[in-house]
């Protein structure tokens, strides 16, 4: 099955939005599945190209990624009113094979969250069942390609941002190899860790999008020619977790039954121990918000975005952060910057990135006995909207499994893997740097023991 | 032994002369309009990212080696984290745990003393752009935010503000011999601060202050040594050195502490993410090599030592690169290195100035300055008729043969008219010449310019002054 091409999003999108009939036909299908989901903010599809192997097909772009002339508001009011003067590398590629973006999809502030409930434009839902989180940060892109809206989404992954919610909207969701593909028109949260990522309704779209978007962009120095790794398959050796728990029972299910279904397709199953998954989320949290501290320092009201009044200088940037930030960007912002404050950088920052090189190197070490790893996205399903949900210190416990790639800069995928009652579970397979091809191939192996169903009420575009 | 000693280190922010900025390609150029020279990158709008110019780093690895330091193989960039209004990120893009060089050295004359002054950094980052502070309120201009900056900091080797004065305009004849910088201080793509501190002999740095915004070295003369005064004052009436910033003011020729919010400044410094370290490979090194040139200082010695210059003569002539290759120039083409030397030192210079012309550019070409020296030398003008030519070729852009051709300008030798004048002037000048028989020779001027004048200024006043001593048997 590798490096085979296909040519992968269904005949049903191509020229959909060259053609006005079908264009009109679908907005209207839009609008009504909107109405209980709310996972764009903004609808507007942009002019394309005409050419090209996605002319005319529509796609969704999480509201951290730059488009010219589109708002760019990283679901925060800080933003309000800003439109952006250019456009992301990604978008821009996409754009040269005639993809044409359809508008901006929620999400959490910033990035930060993992339930979309935490932006300024209002909570997305999950379209399994409305009264469930659709996950975040990712949520309205994932929400949006769930319900048909667009056969595909771009994302954005720091700790699990494009997995998680595609594990709760049963999606495919894939974080690239750190540096794999430009974070050119990313709006950084915490440059070190996060990816543009690509959340989408079946594993070739999501392979011929990261075709399209992969690749050294010299606007983002951090980004590297594209070379696969992937090689011949040689082992057929998949790592599971040993000793897993804290899985809520419907998860554990799901996951014992996937490391089955690998069995059945001849993968010889290799339990491993992650010694250092406990100091995943202590790290994740140290690096990402001394990053965010830097990153969000921008946000002033001097030239862009909303602005408070105040009466000189320094009181109109107090009160314009103070009004235009939610808590949990306000509270990572914080953190951040005490963790860097001067004396204690090396027993917080340190000490998160020496933890970072020994989950590095204990990956390496599991890829050298396996092709791949499969783990859980996230201990959950989608969970139910506010209070009696997860909390937000429980949701960022959650993240132990999805942050753990994001520190490695290795590629993830979450693939549709089963039922939980009436919401889907996600399951994600890690390979190791530039070996995305494997998680593809595996996860289209993976679909002749499970064929993840659409949720009620997806209707194929006509 | 003096009671007390004083320590002044140095910190040196200079503008690269790149053709665009640090991070992204907008132009490096100021003057221009408010805000024309920006883009989404240097105006820090959510979601860009910075990409390195390799230009500025060549030139800053360029300054390093020139200083002595040592390359950092992988140089790294930090975010140095604090807000103003005129930083578009809020965090400056700086170098701060592996910078471009470190540990050198830069020699430099001070009264002819060699005195060695110790590099501690020297690390390349971002400028942040201008506030402009107006009735209505302030106005800010990010033309210069993002243009390359290169800071260099020394050891607290210097002692006086005489040092540092020297020190200011030898770096800066230094970085205008490598082509890095303008150096002009006025405009700002030269700036220096000053850390000084004075205690008891013997018992290391005492507390210190910091000058900022100093515009000349001659400010930062008198800044330094007003503030080693000052401290002196205070600590000899037992007070204590307040660690603080301040100003110069020129108008009442002294320091004044400024009044800062943020004194205590905690720039939580960590590493760059959007930038990967910055290795410099063989290619790029040998690079650095080969735009090595020879140094200032190292010209002016060759100059007194090989070519018998003066000490002040050779300082003039190397302080600018373009005026030592010019000598240089002229001296290949066969002209006596002192004699040349006295000549662009002196009347060259002295009409350049007064049409405000740089040599380099002028229309007085090395081959025009040594047929002119070579005209004198073969007698065949004299000194004024040199001074005459001089101007036209500057004037006129032509040869000086030409010139003098057009304008009868060869000198005469007709030694019979010239003693004729001679007994003519001896005749009209009586007491003159009884003054000369005596002994006294001050007629001896009197004299040579009498003929001069009447010979319309073509005698060669040698072979004058000649005939006046034949004449009288002196
Ligand atoms: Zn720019």
């Amino acid at each position: 099955m590798k490096n085979t091409r296909t040519n992968a999003i269904p005949a049903s999108w191509r020229g959909m939005l060259d053609d006005p009939r079908r264009a009109a036909a679908h907005r209207s299908y839009v609008d009504e599945w909107e109405k209980k989901i709310n996972s764009f903010v903004q609808i507007d599809p942009r002019p394309g190209n005409g050419e090209g192997a996605l002319a005319g097909v529509p796609y969704g772009v999480k509201d951290n990624i730059a488009v010219k002339g589109l708002g760019l508001s990283c679901g925060s009011k800080i933003l309000e009113g800003f439109i952006s003067p250019y456009t992301a590398t990604a978008v821009e590629r996409l754009e040269a094979t005639g993809a044409r973006v359809y508008g901006k999809c929620n999400l959490d502030e910033f990035g930060m969250g993992s339930s979309c409930e935490n932006s300024v434009h209002g909570a997305s839902s999950n379209p399994w069942d409305p009264a469930r989180v659709p996950g975040g940060s990712s949520g309205g892109s994932a929400a949006a390609v769930a319900a048909g809206l667009v056969p595909f989404a771009l994302g954005s992954d720091t700790g699990g941002s494009v997995r998680q919610p595609a594990s709760f909207c049963g999606v495919y969701g894939l974080k690239p190899t750190y540096g794999a593909v430009s974070r050119y028109g990313l709006v950084a949260y915490a440059s070190s860790l996060e990816s543009i990522g690509i959340l989408a309704g079946d594993v070739d779209t999501c392979r011929q999008v990261f075709d399209s978007i992969k690749g050294e962009d010299p606007k983002d120095q951090t980004s590297v020619p594209w070379e696969d790794r992937s090689g011949e398959s040689s082992s057929r050796r998949i790592a599971v977790l040993e000793d897993l728990s804290d899985l809520s029972p419907g998860v554990d299910a799901v996951y014992r039954k996937s490391l089955e279904g690998f069995r059945e397709i001849g993968w010889e199953i290799v339990p491993v121990r992650l010694k250092t998954l406990d100091y995943v989320v202590p790290a994740y949290y140290t690096i990402a918000t001394a990053e965010a501290s830097a990153n969000l320092a921008r946000y002033t009201g001097i030239r862009y975005g909303y602005r408070a009044e105040g009466e000189d200088h320094a009181d109109m940037v107090r009160n314009t952060r103070s009004e235009g930030f939610g808590h949990e960007v306000k509270l990572r912002i914080l953190l951040g910057t005490y963790v860097l404050r001067s004396g204690f950088q090396d027993q917080y920052y340190g000490r998160a990135q020496r933890i970072r090189t020994l989950i590095g190197d204990e990956f390496s070490k599991v890829f050298q006995g396996a092709e791949m790893l499969l783990m859980p996205t996230f201990p959950v399903a989608a969970f139910p909207h506010g209070e009696s949900g997860m909390d937000a210190f429980q949701q960022k416990l959650a993240d132990k499994f999805t942050a753990a790639a994001n520190l490695a800069g290795i590629p993830g995928l979450s693939i549709p893997a089963g039922m939980d009652g009436n919401v889907p579970v996600g399951m994600q397979l890690l390979a190791p740097a530039f070996c995305e091809e494997r998680l593809f191939s595996a996860a289209r192996e993976f679909l002749s023991v499970y064929e993840p169903a659409r949720c009620p009420g997806f209707k194929e575009p006509s | 032994m003096s009671k007390y000693q004083s320590f002044i280190g140095l910190e040196i922010h200079i503008h690269l002369l790149t053709a665009s900025k640090v991070f992204c390609d907008c132009a490096s150029r100021f003057g221009d309009e408010p805000n024309t020279n920006v883009c989404p990158v240097c105006m820090g709008y959510p979601g860009v990212l910075p990409a390195l110019n390799e230009e500025a780093m060549f030139m800053s690895y360029l300054v390093g080696k020139a200083l002595n330091c040592t390359p950092a193989e992988s140089a790294i960039f930090d975010r140095k984290n604090y807000f103003y209004p005129d930083m578009t990120k809020n965090y400056q893009i700086s170098q701060f745990h592996s910078p471009v060089g470190t540990g050198g050295w830069f020699d430099i004359d001070v009264e002819g003393q060699v005195k060695r002054v110790r590099i501690h950094d020297i690390h390349l980052e971002e400028d942040a752009g201008k506030m402009i502070h107006s009735a209505s309120g302030s106005l800010l201009d990010y033309n210069r935010a993002g243009t390359a900056l290169l800071e260099i900091v020394t050891e607290p080797d210097l002692t006086t503000g005489e040092d540092a004065e020297a020190f200011l305009q030898q770096f800066r004849s230094l970085v205008r011999y490598l082509g890095v910088c303008d150096g002009n201080m006025e405009e700002g793509s030269l700036r220096c601060d000053g850390n000084i501190s004075v205690n008891l002999t013997g018992k290391g740095l005492g507390t210190k202050t910091e000058i900022k915004n100093v515009n000349s070295s001659k400010f930062l003369r008198l800044a330094l040594n007003h503030e080693i005064r000052r401290q002196k004052k205070l600590l000899e009436r037992g007070e204590k050195v307040v660690q603080e910033t301040r100003l110069w003011d020129e108008a009442s020729a002294r320091t004044e502490s400024m009044r800062s919010k943020e004194s205590a400044h905690d720039y939580r410094y960590f590493p760059e993410p959007d930038l990967p370290p910055f290795r410099p490979d063989e290619a790029f090194l040998s690079r650095v090599d080969g735009a090595m040139t020879e140094l200032p200082l190292a010209r002016r010695t060759r100059f007194v030592e090989e070519l018998g210059l003066k000490a002040v003569q050779a300082e003039l002539l190397t302080e600018e690169k373009s005026t030592a290759d010019y000598f240089e120039a002229v001296v290949a083409l066969g002209s006596e290195p002192q004699n040349a030397a006295a000549w662009i030192t002196g009347d060259v210079q002295k009409y350049l100035k007064r049409r405000e012309e740089e040599i380099a550019s002028s229309s007085l070409s090395p081959e025009r300055l040594a047929t002119l020296i070579r005209l004198v030398d073969e007698n065949r003008i004299n000194r004024n008729g040199a001074r005459e030519v001089l101007e036209a070729v500057l004037e006129e852009d032509r040869d000086p043969e030409s010139i003098v051709a057009e304008r009868g300008l060869e000198q005469e030798d007709n030694s019979e008219e010239l003693a004729a004048l001679v007994d003519k002037i001896a005749a009209e000048n009586p007491q003159a010449v009884e003054q000369l028989k005596n002994g006294d020779m001050k007629p001896i001027g009197f004299f040579v310019g009498q003929i001069m004048r009447a010979s319309g200024g073509k005698a060669d006043p040698q072979a004058v002054q000649a005939l006046i001593r034949d004449r009288f048997g002196l």
